[in-house]
Parts: structure tokens; C-alpha cells; sequence
């Protein structure tokens, strides 16, 4: 039974993960890439090349800006999903309206905060801050902050609901009866049973911004204000303007291992979890 | 993460494109009864309905001259067509026919993957001389190796208020862009800018940049070197960013503004003039408020600082732009590529190409017949004086480290001011950029 999911996962991850990384150990570019396979293999060079195209500045960036939204998103997610647990009139309304920046595409995302933000756009009249500039200089990492946080707390809220769905409902009623009051109850009961849901809703989260294409690429364009040039869309750029693939693929395989690094951290949690 | 799943796409696409390729006919013939040509054009956005009609109607004249059908496919972005490009070529099977921006021309040509065309192939075509002759300065890196068939011309020019100007007493723009901003300087006053520019678009900065140069005799590259540091490029980016930063010509909140924004202030009527501009920005502007008030002049041919052109400098009036047609190397189809290419550049379909998208002809018999037409006068003038950006496979990347100067200077222009340190160190990077893709051109 293991060999057709077997072959599958060889074919829909190993070869082009296994394409990527010789890719990234050639020097791969538009003189070269009609035959690809025959570019000149230059071992590490790419990635020499992409610590000078500013890679590591790209992953600080990406990494502080990951962290900021995933701190900022848990308490927003949670905070909805405590809200909306219980029963009242209007909460089936409640709940569609929070997951509608879930919903939108990336890209609508970005072109609507691409309008509010701008110079003279909606943003600024309504802080008084008339000319003020989001979109370059160093206000444009807090402006992709922002809007990021805005579209992706609805994560962390759909998780931790499912979190609280699944809490025992007899739990409730013993708290009740032992006299818990509101705040007890959730202080004591059910945040501690959310941990895993929003440890896990924090890791996903935290790769997805790490990975975010789309809402940079939309709000800023390349080339990218220095202060949200993150990883992604460097990678990007490297493939599709400069067209160095090689050290586009570089970048890549970076920031496999970049998104490796908390994913095995969770799981090795899951685990110890587990065994204890 | 996207780069690589970017690629896991390609390998998939290429495997399922060579499992198809067994079903292809070979031949090489250009009688075509029951083949198909495939081309991949440019989506028109502005005029998508006609786009689909024009399609059916070349594909029935093809087939009634040849036999064969074509079936034609759009991509959306240059970076589409690049994908598209890169599946086929690693395939070796795609669209027989691409049709290309000017300035792409380069990169696709480094590729090798397009048949360079032979004395024998520019006859089938219906020989080089039919084509205006600015127009086949962005085929290839000389007459002997050329790849690109010039198909429609799209030159620069820029667009006045006529109204704004008639009512301060100026009868038509400067041919300097010094005396252009002593006219905007004019012209500004409380709600009413000069100038309408898109500092935050991701490629009108650099053809101002280059314009201004190349007028004031530098090409920014020469014989493989890149000369981004030199004082005439320096000048040219201290009078672009100096019109927003310092001489408050153009409203401030253009640091945002895209081209369709700089297009729809000037359509509001709140600018004297919009430079930059191809022909295409008239279905715009006829549906604005300054329909019927505006006309295109020639941008300034004369570089910042100067009265007259350099001795060493080119009056260019936009850069070559436009679309080139070429023919993928692997195609079974060649023959009847080429019979494509001649029809399509044959002065009864430049014609309709023209009249269905207002875009200019390269055929020199039709354009011929369109320089009485005061209306186009200066974009017919602008198409003749249009000079070729360098023809390197690393333009792309100049292209790319120009813009970006102006991109990480946004924030000092929103401050009013034009850090010359801040410049000087931004061109010394894009030099370092340029000058290591062009040491890899090969």
C-alpha cells in the first residue's frame, strides 16, 4: 500500500526538490537554460551570489515580519474565537464577516491596501496624516505588517475554534458547578486546552507569512523598497528579471531551510508532547 | 519556496508537453492543408473583443493562402511569456511564433532559442527593405544576426493640455527639458501641476533615465561596460527626481502613482503635461474630461543642462518600442512561419492592425501613407526618431538597477529633497548590478 503514495511523493516532492537544489549548483541563467542540464556547475557560488544580492538582509526582513504578524494575529484569532464560542443572536453573521479577509484573494488584498495607503489615499485622511508615505521608505515594513495582520488573523481564529470545538462540554458543566466564574473558566480551563490548537495555528501562520508572495509583490512591485524586500519576492525577482535561476534557486533552498527550522521545532513539540 | 514550486510547475508542464509531442506532423513545406500555426501574442486589454476577431480573421486569410489554420494564445505579463518561453524551450515544443516587446528582444535572443534569420528567410519574408528602417533596431545585435521581425511601432511622446497652455500664452512645448520645466514652473499653480509622472511605475523611470542620457551622448552601455556612475546619467536623475522633490512641478502624491495614475491626473485636467505616454493612452484620454483639449508633442530631444544636442549625443525622441515578431528554433513549421510573418507585415494587414488598435506600422509602403495625418504627426516623428536601447542579453537587469535607484529614493523625494550622497551611492549599486550582468552576456 506504501507504493502508490510512495511514487506519488517522489514525483510531487523528491524530483523537483531534488531539481532545485542541482539547480541551485549551476549556473543557471537565460544564456544557459535551453539546456540546462549541461550548465557550467559552479558548487556553492550561487549562494555566494545571493549573500551578496542582499539574502541575509531578505531573511531578517522576512523573519521579523513573519514573527510581528504572528504576534500581533494570535490574541486578535483567539480573542474572536472565545467571542463568537458561545451562542448569541447574529453569530453565524459575526462569524462570515471575520473570515472575510480569509477569503479574499491575495491579490485583492494588496491592490485595496495599495489604494487606501496611498499618498493622498483613505489611510491618511483618516489619521490626519496627509502625503505621508506607507509604501516606500521605513513606514512601508509596518504598512506590509499591518495588512498582512489584517488578512491572516482569520487563520488563527478558524483553528483555535476548532480548538474550542473540540474541548469536552462536560468540562464546562464541572467548572460551573465547582463555582468557576467566566474569567476562571477561561484562564484556568480553556486556554490552557487551546494550547496545542494555537501553538499550531502560531506555526502555520508563521510559514505562511514567511512564504507571502502575493501581498508584497502587489502592494510594494519590484523593484521592492529596500525595507520590505523579503525573501520571496527577492527570489523572484532574481528568476523573472534578472533571470539568474541559479541563484534564484539558491534563494529558494535558503529558504526551505528557513521554513524547516520552526516546522521541526513543532514537531519535535508534537512529540515530547506525546510521550509524556 | 515559490521559485522552487515554480520550477516543480516547469518540470511538470515539460513532461506533459513531450508526452504530447509524438502527435506533432513533421514537414517542413509551406503548404499547410490540415496544419496548425501556433502563435503567442501580447493579450490586448484595452481592446479585447477586437483582439478575438482579429485573431479569427488572420487565421481564415492564412488558411485561404496557405491552408493552414493558426490558433493564436495571449499571455498577460512579459513574465507569462518568459515561463511560456522557458517550458517550451526546455521542451522543445510550443507556439512556433512569439510575438515579443522591443526591449525583451535581447534577453529572448540570448536564450538562442530563435531561428536566426538567413538572407534566404528575410527574402520569404518579403526582404529586410520593407520595414522602416528605426524599426529593425532591436532585431539582433547586427544586421548578420538578427531574430526579430519589427511587427508594430508603439513610440513615446507626451501629451499637452492644449487649453492650460493657450491660457499662459504658450504656443506649443520646449524641445528642452530644461525650457520643458520652466514651462511646468509656469504652468503650476494651486490644484494645476506641470508635469504628470509615475514615479512608482516599474518601468517609466528608467526611459526617462535613458532618454536623457543617451541625449546627452552617453548609451549607459558601451562595449559590454556599463556607464550608470557617469555626470550625464547623475544630471538625469537629479532633473527627473528634482521636478517633485525640488521644483514642486508634479503633485507629491505621484511618489504613488503608477502610470494609469499619472494618466488619469492628466485626464482629470490637473496637469499641463504628461510625458511618456504611447499612443495607446488616447482611448483614455478621449473618455476624460480633457477630451478634444489635449494633443501629443515630441518629448525634449535636447538633455538637461544643454540648449542644443551634444556633439556625441542622439536627438531620441522615445526608445524603440513596439513588439518584434520571431520563430522558435524547434518549430516543424518553419516554412510557414515565415509565410505568417510576411503576411502579417504586409501593408493590407498593418493596416488593419492599425486601424483595429491604433498601434503604428513597420511596414515603410503603409507608414508612408500615414505621415499626412496631422493627428499622428508627432507620433509618426517619434516613431522615426525612437533610438534601440543596447541589445545585450543583461538589459533586463540595467533596465531593472535603473529603476530601482528611483524606487530607493522615493523616500527622500517625499521629503523634498534629492540627496546627492544617497544618489551617488544608489548609482555606484546599480553600476555593480549592471556591470555584473553584462560580464556574464555572452
Amino acid at each position: 500500500m506504501l507504493v502508490p503514495g510512495g511514487a506519488l511523493m517522489v514525483l510531487v516532492i523528491v524530483v523537483p526538490l531534488g531539481t532545485a537544489v542541482e539547480i541551485a549548483l549551476l549556473d543557471l541563467d537565460q544564456y544557459t537554460f535551453r539546456q540546462w542540464l549541461s550548465a557550467p556547475f559552479i558548487g556553492l557560488g550561487n549562494f555566494a551570489t545571493a549573500l551578496d544580492s542582499g539574502l541575509l538582509h531578505a531573511i531578517w526582513l522576512s523573519v521579523a515580519y513573519a514573527a510581528v504578524v504572528t504576534i500581533a494575529t494570535v490574541p486578535i484569532g483567539v480573542t474572536a474565537a472565545v467571542a463568537t464560542h458561545n451562542h448569541f443572536a447574529g453569530r453565524g453573521l459575526v462569524r462570515s464577516l471575520f473570515l472575510v479577509p480569509y477569503v479574499l484573494p491575495a491579490f485583492v488584498v494588496g491592490t485595496i491596501w495599495r489604494i487606501i495607503l496611498q499618498p493622498q489615499g483613505i489611510a491618511n485622511q483618516l489619521l490626519g496624516t496627509g502625503g505621508t508615505l506607507w509604501l516606500n521608505g521605513p513606514r512601508s515594513f509596518w504598512a506590509l505588517v499591518i495588512v498582512q495582520t489584517w488578512a491572516s488573523w482569520p487563520l488563527i481564529y478558524l483553528l483555535t475554534l476548532a480548538g474550542l470545538q473540540g474541548i469536552d462540554p462536560d468540562l464546562h458543566e464541572a467548572a460551573a458547578l465547582d463555582g468557576a466564574g467566566h474569567w476562571a473558566k477561561l484562564r484556568r480551563i480553556i486556554l490552557p486546552l487551546l494550547r496545542g490548537p494555537v501553538a499550531l495555528a502560531a506555526v502555520i501562520a508563521f510559514l505562511h507569512t514567511v512564504n507571502a508572495f502575493t501581498l508584497p509583490f502587489v502592494l510594494f512591485g519590484v523593484p521592492s523598497p529596500r525595507d520590505v524586500e523579503v525573501l520571496p519576492v527577492l527570489t523572484y525577482v532574481e528568476s523573472f528579471q534578472n533571470f539568474r535561476f541559479g541563484v534564484s534557486a539558491a534563494m529558494a533552498v535558503a529558504s526551505l531551510i528557513l521554513v524547516l527550522l520552526p516546522l521541526i521545532a513543532y514537531l519535535r513539540a508534537v512529540r515530547l508532547d506525546r510521550e509524556s | 519556496m515559490n521559485a522552487l514550486r515554480g520550477w516543480a510547475v516547469l518540470l511538470g508542464a515539460a513532461l506533459l508537453i513531450s508526452m504530447t509531442a509524438c502527435d506533432s506532423t513533421d514537414g517542413d513545406s509551406a503548404s499547410g492543408a490540415g496544419k496548425t500555426l501556433n502563435v503567442l501574442v501580447s493579450a490586448n486589454s484595452i481592446y479585447p473583443q477586437q483582439q478575438k476577431d482579429w485573431f479569427t480573421q488572420v487565421s481564415s486569410k492564412f488558411q485561404q493562402q496557405t491552408g493552414a489554420k493558426v490558433a493564436f494564445e495571449t499571455f498577460a505579463s512579459p513574465n507569462d511569456e518568459l515561463t511560456r518561453i522557458q517550458t517550451s524551450v526546455l521542451a522543445g515544443q510550443g507556439p512556433d511564433v512569439y510575438s515579443l516587446g522591443t526591449t525583451f528582444t535581447p534577453t529572448a535572443y540570448a536564450t538562442k532559442a530563435f531561428l536566426e534569420l538567413s538572407a534566404d528567410d528575410w527574402a520569404k519574408i518579403g526582404g529586410r527593405d520593407k520595414f522602416l528602417p528605426a524599426t529593425l533596431g532591436l532585431s539582433g545585435p547586427d544586421a548578420g544576426h538578427e531574430v526579430g521581425v519589427p511587427f508594430t511601432s508603439r513610440p513615446f511622446v507626451m501629451a499637452y493640455n492644449k487649453e492650460i497652455l493657450a491660457a499662459a500664452g504658450i504656443d506649443k512645448p520646449a524641445d528642452s527639458w530644461d525650457g520643458l520645466l520652466a514651462e511646468a514652473k509656469q504652468l503650476t499653480k494651486p490644484g494645476q501641476y506641470g508635469l504628470a509622472v509615475a514615479y512608482a511605475d516599474g518601468f517609466d523611470p528608467w526611459k526617462f533615465i535613458w532618454a536623457m542620457s543617451v541625449q546627452a551622448g552617453n548609451p549607459l552601455v558601451a562595449g559590454g561596460k556599463a556607464i550608470l556612475t557617469d555626470p550625464t546619467t547623475r544630471m538625469a536623475y537629479q532633473t527627473y527626481l528634482g521636478w517633485l522633490a525640488t521644483d514642486k512641478v508634479v503633485d507629491p502624491a505621484a511618489v504613488g502613482w503608477k502610470n494609469a495614475q499619472a494618466i488619469a491626473a492628466f485626464g482629470a485636467g490637473k496637469a499641463a503635461f504628461l510625458p511618456m505616454v504611447s499612443a495607446t493612452s488616447k482611448v483614455t484620454l478621449d473618455k476624460s474630461t480633457v477630451a478634444g483639449k489635449y494633443a501629443y508633442a515630441l518629448m525634449p530631444t535636447i538633455p538637461p543642462g544643454a540648449t542644443t544636442v551634444s556633439a556625441n549625443g542622439k536627438a531620441a525622441s522615445s526608445i524603440l518600442s513596439g513588439d518584434n515578431i520571431v520563430v522558435a528554433k524547434y518549430t516543424k513549421n518553419k516554412d510557414l512561419a515565415l509565410e505568417l510573418v510576411k503576411m502579417l507585415t504586409s501593408p493590407e494587414m498593418q493596416e488593419i492592425y492599425y486601424k483595429t488598435f491604433g498601434e503604428l506600422p513597420t511596414n515603410a509602403q503603409y507608414a508612408q501613407t500615414l505621415q499626412g495625418d496631422p493627428a499622428l504627426a508627432a507620433i509618426v516623428e517619434s516613431s522615426g526618431k525612437s533610438v534601440g536601447t543596447p541589445f545585450t542579453g543583461g538589459w533586463s537587469q540595467v533596465q531593472l538597477a535603473l529603476v530601482n535607484v528611483v524606487v530607493q529614493s522615493i523616500p527622500n523625494l517625499s521629503k523634498g529633497t534629492v540627496d546627492d550622497a544617497a544618489l551617488d551611492k544608489l548609482l555606484q549599486t546599480a553600476q555593480t548590478t549592471a556591470q555584473t550582468a553584462l560580464d556574464k552576456a555572452k
